[in-house]
């Protein structure tokens, strides 16, 4: 058979697909042993996945060990899928078709299993392992640890020794897609690999974040992405016997792919501190990428033409038909989100989950279950059984469009409740029945998973099986190729074209280390220069503790909840404080920037909550925010909250650091002055971002520390709209307080055990209004009680109606003899001025040194029972001790009588 | 950056359009591996 290969000026001396001899063999045992790897790794790392979303839903659910926690479990999910699931899944098909594409067997039968149990027994059993012993790297898609990223590179490395030198070896002429695809794949990924999981490790914050956005996007683009596509542009052709319907376009989606894919990376920090232009770079390249995957799209779908029976009829190609028309949706669906209008509403939200399932599971998983369930069929002594397959099919479909929509929807909602200004918390309530929903769309993909598995080893037997049907049928488009006209002498004078694969070989290297350049190592450069410039000279550098602390923050997922990077958006400037500057994350190895929000933004947390807070919520959220969905870490403590291990006072330490570096240096005073208004508009799209180091408008709200602007919130003086706030005040104290207070306000609730001092029984004081909005807005110093500045000033109001409410009889004030006042006046003067002041309103000497501050009795007026419990046992947890040893009863009987005195006419108390 | 990119890409698929329009033995030489591919495929089958 003469072949236009043949027929070109300098070729005939080259091997070709038809040149050929006995066929070159295939490792049928290395493609059994990867598939059998891939199912296993699949169905663990899905397992995982469910856990991971379930525990959304039930938090406390397997909480109790640091090896199943969320963060973990989420860590090993993705790693799993990635390496576990699709690597193998790859690797079984390359086994399958690099002998068929190059005309020779892959380099080495030994080899091939050194490089099975590298990737097996080297990367993906220890990289589960050790990301569940708690150690891992904190970057998404980069979780395994560095020891296991070595065995990756080597694992490359082989790859292309396996796999690529073939090829070389063949010298072919025509190369067909696929194998552009698989060896641009191996290649790419074995040099972004490194530089994608090492480099954030040595280079800090918004410079390394810019690294980590390319390989977040290079895993996808260049791992998953080319061995998918090279999959359908096998199966299509081979199992329809027509030859897709343009190499060329092929040829232009592969170097556009490949162009534009690394390009994308910085879109995962659009209105970050990243240099605008390398932002607003990735968001072309993004739109581009659109425009590229249309084109490869239609030439898949313009190769089914026609075909639409053998799509409903071979299950393996509706797998990859439905892989293609996901992959469509999916990358149109990211090129929109990168827009600066659409990113600044959807980004953090479920919707990107949603996005990444339906590119990992709709578009990745469905064209590799389709190249296995292909080759399955094709391997001497396997065949797999159509009806589960078909049930495998359909139950995959129907979960994981549940799954899609739903993260969609509630992308969506969790995104309208943080342009609002509700509480951060109720984005979390928002979405809590589509979590669920969530958990159960995972059912059926398990089972669709479970199912293809068993229908692989449930096929009929070898005897049984037949031949594949087409396999005898000419393929009329080869059979119209031969026919036609050659045109090899017209192709006389273009011997140049011989050496186009070495230029684009070329042109693809220059393109990868082009999107270095330009979205990583150019703004890389700005940014360090920005931060010499800026920074505050007196930075400092996080202690021993603290630093510890970070480690066990990273190593349990805290990132992929939290994020700590405020964003040059007027809604997260009203909810978290200024955007924040590349100096801020100048100490980070490697940068914890996160690119999801479950619960708020940490880079503030400097002063926000206090200590003995911060430990509650970790020991057990739920004992201090009713709805919280954040999972517990009872293992950085010895059995109760008031007992954390020096790794829980490490993590501790670490919280509290976040954002000091800022609110020390001045850096805001000037701009503390306004605050940011509803109106305000983004302020990344007004100009460069050296704007961010002047002008933004910090609120007050959220960047913690005692704020003197405190509003007075007072309760409605009409009795209807105080009845509505009354009601309305009693669901948001349920809510918000009730789990330290208790339900009745009496001081008893379930994190009370482990605070001190305790929280106050607000049932035993009158309180004025000014003493419950500074409390309110402020926190209260030395104690648990954090800021709720971030509730809108109506819910605050209504907290200040419901606590009124809860007021009881018995803080009226002293109608006692003139007598018994006068020595309790000698008495306060003598033992209690000193801290309470003359008048009782707590501004004695050592006051300043207090915390929390004595009280304020014209601000707080405790019952007279109060008054007494506090003179004979103290307030645990404060400066005030017991007054039982040192006075009498009738001494202590007259202070509590002069104290009252002190609160004024009655009439005075409901209003001040 | 945008700049640079958009002129990058365009050019470069203007340049295989080019090609590819003006030269039709170009475009029997680009299309030929995927017919190839059909007869390895074709040649295993029959194995």
């Amino acid at each position: 058979m003469t072949t236009l290969a043949q027929n070109l000026p300098g070729q005939n001396e080259q091997a070709n697909t038809q040149s050929l001899g006995a066929l070159p063999s295939i490792e049928y045992d290395l493609i059994r042993a990867h598939v059998f790897a891939s199912l296993v790794t699949l169905v663990i790392s899905v397992l995982f996945g469910i856990l991971v979303a379930a525990k959304f839903s039930f938090p406390e659910f397997l909480g109790g060990h640091g090896w199943l926690t969320w963060g973990r479990l989420r860590y090993n999910h993705t790693q799993g899928i990635f390496f576990g699931w699709l690597g193998n899944a790859f690797l079984a098909f390359f086994y399958y078709v690099v002998p068929r594409l190059a005309n020779r067997p892959v380099l080495s039968r030994r080899l091939g299993w050194l490089l099975f149990v590298i990737w097996n027994f080297g990367v993906v059993l220890p990289g589960w392992v050790l990301v569940a012993a708690g150690f891992s790297q904190p970057l998404e898609w980069a979780e395994f640890p560095l020891v296991v990223d070595a065995f990756v590179v080597l694992a490359f490395i082989l790859m292309v020794f396996e796999f690529v030198l073939p090829f070389l070896k063949a010298r072919l002429s025509d190369l067909y897609v696929s194998a552009w695809y698989i060896i641009g794949g191996i290649i790419f990924t074995m040099l972004a690999y490194p530089v994608g999981n090492l480099v954030p490790e040595l280079v800090p914050g918004a410079r390394g974040a810019a690294f980590s956005g390319l390989w977040i996007h290079d895993a996808v683009g260049l791992f998953v992405t080319p061995f998918a596509a090279a999959i359908a542009y096998y199966v299509i052709p081979a199992t329809t016997r027509r030859a897709i319907f343009s190499h060329f376009l092929s040829m232009v989606g592969f170097w556009l792919l490949f162009f534009t894919y690394p390009l994308n990376g910085t879109h995962h920090y659009v209105y970050s501190a990243i240099p605008m232009a390398a932002q607003k770079g990735a968001i072309v390249a993004s739109v581009y990428l659109g425009i590229a995957v249309i084109l490869v799209v239609t030439n898949w779908l313009l190769s089914l033409r026609g075909s639409s029976g053998t799509v409903s009829k071979d299950v393996p190609l509706r797998f990859v038909w439905f892989g293609v028309l996901s992959y469509l949706v999916v990358s149109l669906q990211g090129s929109v989100q990168a827009l600066m209008p659409v990113n600044r509403f959807i980004h953090f939200t479920d919707w990107v989950i949603g996005h990444s399932h339906l590119a990992m599971i709709g578009f990745a998983s469905f064209i590799a279950l389709g190249g296995i369930a292909h080759l399955w069929q094709r391997t001497p002594g396997t065949r797999y059984n159509e009806r589960m397959m078909n049930w495998s099919f359909w139950l995959l479909a129907i979960g994981l469009t549940l799954m899609v929509a739903d993260l969609t929807i509630a992308g969506l909602v969790e995104a309208e409740v943080w342009q609002s200004s509700a509480p951060w918390i109720d984005s979390v309530r928002a979405v809590g029945s589509y979590w669920l929903v969530r958990t159960l769309s995972g059912l059926p993909i398990l089972a669709g998973f479970l199912l293809f598995w068993i229908s692989l080893v449930t096929g009929p037997k070898l005897s049984e099986a037949t031949k594949s049907e087409t396999s005898s049928e000419a393929s009329e488009s080869v059979v119209a190729f031969e026919n036609a006209s050659p045109v090899s002498d017209k192709l006389s004078s273009t011997g140049w074209l011989s050496y186009a694969y070495v230029v684009a070989f070329g042109a693809g290297v220059g393109f990868f280390a082009l999107s270095f350049l330009v979205l990583a190592i150019l703004p890389g450069k700005e940014l360090e220069e920005e931060v010499k410039r800026v920074a505050p000279v007196t930075m400092p550098m996080l202690t021993a503790s603290e630093q510890r602390g970070r480690v066990v923050y990273g190593r349990d997922g805290c990132a992929y909840c939290h994020t700590q990077q405020v964003r040059s958006l007027a809604a997260d400037v009203r909810r978290f404080g200024a955007p924040t500057e590349p100096w801020e994350t100048k100490y980070d190895y490697p940068q914890l920037w996160g690119t999801r929000r479950i619960g708020p933004d940490l880079s503030r947390e400097f002063n926000l909550h206090p200590r003995d807070w911060q430990l509650a919520h970790l020991y057990n959220p739920r004992l201090v925010v009713r709805d919280s969905v954040m999972p517990p870490y009872p293992w950085l403590f010895d059995g109760s909250p008031s007992q954390p291990t020096q790794e829980g006072l490490d993590v501790l330490a670490y919280i509290q650091s976040l954002g000091r570096a800022r609110q020390l240096s001045g850096f805001d005073r000037q701009m503390l002055a306004a605050s940011v208004l509803p109106g305000t508009s983004d302020m990344a799209m007004a100009g460069e971002p050296s704007a961010r180091a002047t002008p933004p408008n910090v609120p007050i709200a959220m960047t913690g520390g005692y704020s003197f602007s405190a509003p007075v919130l007072h309760a409605s003086s009409d009795s209807a709209d105080l009845l509505e706030e009354v009601s309305r005040g009693g669901t948001l104290f349920a809510a918000n307080c009730a789990s330290c207070h208790g339900s009745d306000g009496t001081g008893d609730g379930k994190a009370s055990a482990s605070l001190l001092p305790k929280p106050a029984n607000i049932t035993a004081a009158r309180f004025s209004d000014e003493r419950l909005s500074s409390v309110l807005w402020n926190g209260v110093a030395g104690s648990a009680m954090p800021p709720w500045r971030q509730l809108p000033t109506e819910d605050l109001r209504a907290l200040v109606a419901y606590i009124h409410s809860l007021h009881v009889p018995g803080a009226a004030p002293s109608t006692h003899d003139v007598k018994t006042l006068d020595e309790g006046k000698s008495l306060f003067a003598a033992n209690c001025a000193s801290c309470h002041g003359d008048t009782g309103a707590g501004d004695g000497p050592t006051a300043g040194a207090l915390a929390p501050s004595p009280t304020n009795f014209r601000l707080k007026k405790p019952t007279q029972g109060r008054a007494w419990d506090v003179l004979e046992n103290g307030v645990p947890g404060t400066a005030m001790p017991s007054w039982q040893s040192q006075l009498s009863a009738d001494q202590r009987r007259a202070l509590v009588e002069f104290v009252r005195s002190l609160y004024g006419p009655p009439q005075e108390n409901s209003r001040q | 950056m945008i700049n640079l990119i958009v002129i990058l890409i365009s050019a470069i698929m203007l340049a295989l359009l080019l090609v590819w329009w003006r030269w039709p033995a170009f475009r029997a030489w680009i299309e030929a591996p995927k017919y190839s591919m059909l007869r390895q495929e074709h040649r295993f089958d029959d194995q």
